[in-house]
């Protein structure tokens, strides 16, 4: 096991390290100078000089090395614009915003999706499935920015019950952290539960078939525990796969619910950034968020081992 | 026009202009000018005056002036009182008083949203190149100069000033009893330290803005000489002024050195009304009052924050809701306004801002090349190439295009030189311009240039960003309406577009300025042979210059940035204008309009609605 995991990880550090040379060199490739974007109405000897002082008027190969052993040092550079802050100060004030919003927005989805993925699954082809079934259909179709938009209207406009737009630290007190953040954890997280919740229900239907169950009901098992730890537990696997997923997507960029609701995350910085060509800042938020990625399918992976037994990843 | 002003506002207008020609009735012509550039201000009053003397004004232009402004605002029953628009009201008190109440509510806290960003990049004035940036700095830097709301220069940090006959030496005295946010005494050594940062391309991007200002030298403590390599009339208003968020912003040396440039950048020292206190990056930006600043009266909020918004709707939804009380930054989307002034509490306040707004069509393409432009107009309608320039210029129906891709919101533009520019701007030239809409004649030059009804002619690109997308369409419509030709759109990315402007690889391609608020802004700037923006990275073998050469217009220019004699500055001017609209230099679209939208609560007094910023040292809120 422990063997495994050290291989996962070298693995994994291979695929950050590729995906980072990647988008180093095909952000370069990409039309759009961002100091002549920048610098709409400025002089060529200043446009000069911040090229000079970023290292953007060296090669491309001697840029890669120096941004390299920079990591290294925990340096990911400064950004092109404005008074070029760090990138790392710029990702690590935006990461607390992205986990509170998809640690918020996990815990809707998921909690809301299991409920309903068993209750839809046990009483099969009922009221309440369709019902379900149906909104399930609506959350996945509907564009995440729209129901934003909705909740919004809804929740801030005509009710005046939550802020519109805005992040407040955790620090400045629980509720003012959670209040600004509720409306967005729901848009982005409902869409991910609907998901969940249709991959719940299949996957509880085909174990509900299966003999176990059966046999289980047989020897006069009550129901609660027929479906609570004989069939639920057996059809996490296929869940677990897709929350992990999910989570790895929340943290890595609600990119659009972040631009609703005026909340800069991780997702907006790397929009952004892409948008201004602002090389450094788009190659560390790709870095964290590849590093974010590998590292939460290498946890589903581990996982495995601890909902099913059977599962090991012994040679 | 003349039915959009009441009765008062004329007898306003009167008597000011009776009182400005009685004041000075017996002025000598000559030389008024030269002392109307020392002192404290520069205000309309002056001008009026200057005008009257001169005689080269009438009541019905005061009138007019007056009221052109004045027509495309839109006020709120609330605000009606509060805010009149701004020409109509008189700015001729020496020291203008917050007229929003009788007695102004003390403190406050006032949320802004800034609009179409997601983050306040810097806050350094050596950094800024957003408006929307220095409409924060206004509120916490100072300059030596600030404009009004007529964009001329009053004295901020400089109480007084005098120039030299020759105009190459400017002596200001400084406001004494100054202090920066961090306790520093204000003194000459600070401007002389700013000039020297600003000039320095390593530490800022506006050196170029310095380039005619040899040297600053320290008099005395409150006493500095600017010395200038030539006479350079917008000195007040651009290089000194700008610096309301820009090179000649006066920045704290010992703030600078403790923090480093990059934390300066997030919260700058400087001596403004308010000082920051929070910023947090692309979160939010919170300033408080700065108790010891040097007008006593001013600030009266306690506190202001700032939340970039990027995205149109929540932005609405945020303002409505009163998650906050303001919105700054860039333009609110324009599809967003009528919603805004139907609802009863919010005031929108429009008003014609400092920009211009064009369609730039490559000269060195067929089918509208023309590779000299110094010769007459009527030389040059002669030629297909420029036929066919003319002709899409003049089926363009500005007034129709402002409607629909604008939701009527701007003014159409046959220049630069915008009438937020108020003396300077010609208002003569919507009526005179080569270019005014003329369907017929538009279609005749086409046949002329061998496209009858627009048969044979070629599919032309035009290059527009995501976010004028609208504009484009409408264009691409109005041209394939009136003159049967083909557009299509081409939407790059900001970065790539100008890219392509600078090499001059383009068919047509929609471009424009903000924030200018002296000519040379609009002339030096975009349209002389040697503009920053004019074709800087053509092909020189293959191109002589970039969008438009024209030796008339480079001469009038010349003259006219360095004639301190305003009366005589304004015909270069105008002059300079003129040409560039009937050589179709770009097809000039429109002046966009300055909206501000507020809650009612809200007071936001007419002498600080300067268009372009935001200062909020006057502005009170009611609980």
């Amino acid at each position: 096991m422990t063997r495994y995991i050290a291989r996962r990880i070298v693995y994994a550090i291979l695929v950050i390290w590729a995906v980072a040379t990647l988008v180093f060199f095909m952000l370069r490739l990409v039309p759009g100078d961002p100091i002549r974007a920048m610098l709409a109405d400025v002089d060529p000897a200043a446009a000069a000089a911040i090229r000079t002082k970023l290292g953007l008027d060296r090669p491309f190969h001697i840029q890669y090395l120096f941004w390299f052993r920079n990591i290294f040092q925990g340096d990911l550079g400064n950004s092109i614009y404005g008074s070029h802050q760090p990138v790392n100060r710029i990702i690590v004030e935006a990461i607390p915003r992205t986990l509170s919003l998809a640690s918020v927005a996990f815990l809707i989805s998921f909690s809301l999706a299991l409920v309903t993925g068993v209750v839809s699954a046990v009483r099969k082809y009922s009221a309440l499935d369709h019902t379900l079934t149906f909104a399930a259909l609506i959350g996945i179709s509907m564009p995440d920015f729209w129901f934003g938009i909705l909740l919004i209207i809804l929740f801030s406009v005509t009710l005046g019950w939550l802020p519109a737009i805005g992040y407040e630290p955790l620090s400045e007190g629980f509720w003012a952290w959670l209040r600004h953040l509720i409306l967005p954890a729901l848009a982005a997280g409902l869409p991910f539960s609907a998901v969940i919740a249709r991959i719940t229900r299949s996957a509880m239907l085909e174990v509900l078939q299966a003999d176990y169950i059966k046999v289980a009901r047989a020897k006069g098992l009550a129901e609660r525990l027929v479906i609570g730890r004989h069939a639920f537990q057996n059809a996490l696997i296929p869940v677990v796969t897709v929350m992990g997923i999910a989570l790895a997507l929340l943290i890595s960029g609600t990119v659009v619910v972040e631009n609703v609701f005026a909340i800069k995350g991780l997702g907006r910085v790397l929009i952004q950034g892409i948008l201004n060509r602002d090389y450094p800042v788009v190659q560390g938020a790709i870095l964290v968020v590849s590093v974010i990625f590998v590292f939460t399918n290498l946890a589903v992976d581990v996982l495995y081992t601890v909902i099913d037994p059977r599962i090991r990843y012994e040679s | 026009m003349a039915d959009q002003f009441n009765l008062e506002q004329f007898e306003e207008a009167r008597s000011e202009f009776e009182e400005a020609y009685n004041f000075d009735r017996d002025d000598p012509l000559f030389g008024l000018e030269q002392s109307e550039l020392r002192g404290s201000k520069m205000s309309r009053r002056t001008v009026l005056r200057l005008l009257a003397a001169a005689g080269t004004l009438s009541l019905t232009d005061v009138l007019l002036s007056a009221c052109g402004a004045a027509a495309p605002a839109v006020q709120e029953e609330p605000a009606a009182a509060e805010v009149a628009p701004v020409a109509a009201a008189p700015t001729n008190t020496p020291e203008p008083e917050p007229t929003a109440t009788p007695e102004p509510v003390g403190g406050g806290e006032l949320t802004c949203g800034w609009a179409g960003t997601g983050e306040i990049v810097t806050l350094d004035p050596a950094q800024i190149n957003q408006v929307l940036q220095f409409q924060i700095t206004s509120n916490v830097l100072s300059g030596l100069t600030h404009i009004n709301p007529d964009l001329t220069a009053e004295g901020d940090l400089a109480t007084d000033w005098e120039v030299t006959d020759d105009g190459l030496e400017w002596t200001f005295n400084l406001r004494q009893g100054v202090t920066f946010h961090n306790g520093d005494p204000f003194t000459a050594d600070d401007v002389v330290f700013t000039f020297n940062r600003s000039k320095d391309p390593e530490q800022s991007i506006h050196s170029g803005v310095l380039e005619n200002v040899t040297d600053v030298q320290k008099v005395d403590d409150f006493t500095i000489k600017i010395i200038l390599a030539q006479p350079q009339a917008s000195l007040l208003t651009k290089t000194l002024e700008r610096s309301s968020g820009r090179a000649m912003t006066i920045v704290n040396r010992r703030a600078l050195e403790e923090m480093g440039p990059e934390q300066y950048g997030l919260t700058p020292i400087g001596t403004g009304p308010f000082r920051v206190t929070e910023h947090q990056l692309g979160q939010g930006v919170t300033i408080e009052k700065f108790e010891d600043y040097y007008d006593p009266e001013r600030p009266i909020l306690d506190k202001i924050t700032f939340i970039p918004i990027p995205e149109p709707e929540p932005l609405a939804a945020a303002i409505e809701a009163g998650d906050i009380q303001l919105i700054g930054g860039n333009p609110p989307a324009a599809e967003l306004i009528d919603r805004f002034v139907t609802n009863p509490d919010l005031v929108v306040s429009e008003i014609i801002g400092p920009g211009f707004q064009a369609l730039f069509i490559n000269p060195w393409r067929e089918p509208f090349m023309v590779t000299d432009f110094n010769k007459p107009v009527s030389d040059l309608t002669q030629e297909n190439g420029f036929k066919v320039r003319l002709a899409i210029a003049k089926a363009i129906d500005r007034d129709e295009f402002i409607e629909k891709a604008l939701f009527g919101r701007g003014q159409p533009a046959f220049g630069t030189v915008n009438p937020a520019m108020r003396f300077f701007f010609d208002t003569a030239i919507n009526e005179v311009s080569e270019q005014r809409f003329d369907v017929e004649a538009a279609r005749q030059l086409l046949a002329e240039a061998g496209f009858p009804d627009g048969e044979g002619f070629p599919t032309l690109k035009l290059l527009v960003t995501p976010a004028g997308r609208r504009e484009g369409e409408v264009l691409a419509n109005m041209l394939k309406i009136n003159l049967n030709i083909d557009l299509e759109l081409d939407v790059k990315d900001f970065p790539v577009l100008i890219e392509d402007f600078d090499a001059m690889n383009f068919d047509l391609l929609r471009l424009g300025s903000g924030g200018d608020y002296d000519p040379d802004d609009a002339l030096v700037d975009w349209m002389i042979t040697t503009s920053k923006f004019n074709g800087p990275a053509r092909p020189e073998a293959d191109m002589a210059f970039g969008f438009f050469s024209e030796s008339e217009v480079d001469d009038l220019t010349d003259l006219e940035r360095v004639e301190t004699n305003l009366d005589k500055r304004k015909e270069l001017v105008q002059q300079a204008n003129q040409a560039t609209s009937d050589k179709v230099a770009a097809v000039f679209l429109f002046h966009p309009t300055d909206i501000l939208v507020y809650r009612t609560e809200v007071n936001y007094p007419e002498v600080s609605r300067i268009p372009g910023l935001v200062d909020l040292d006057r502005t009170t809120i009611t609980a």
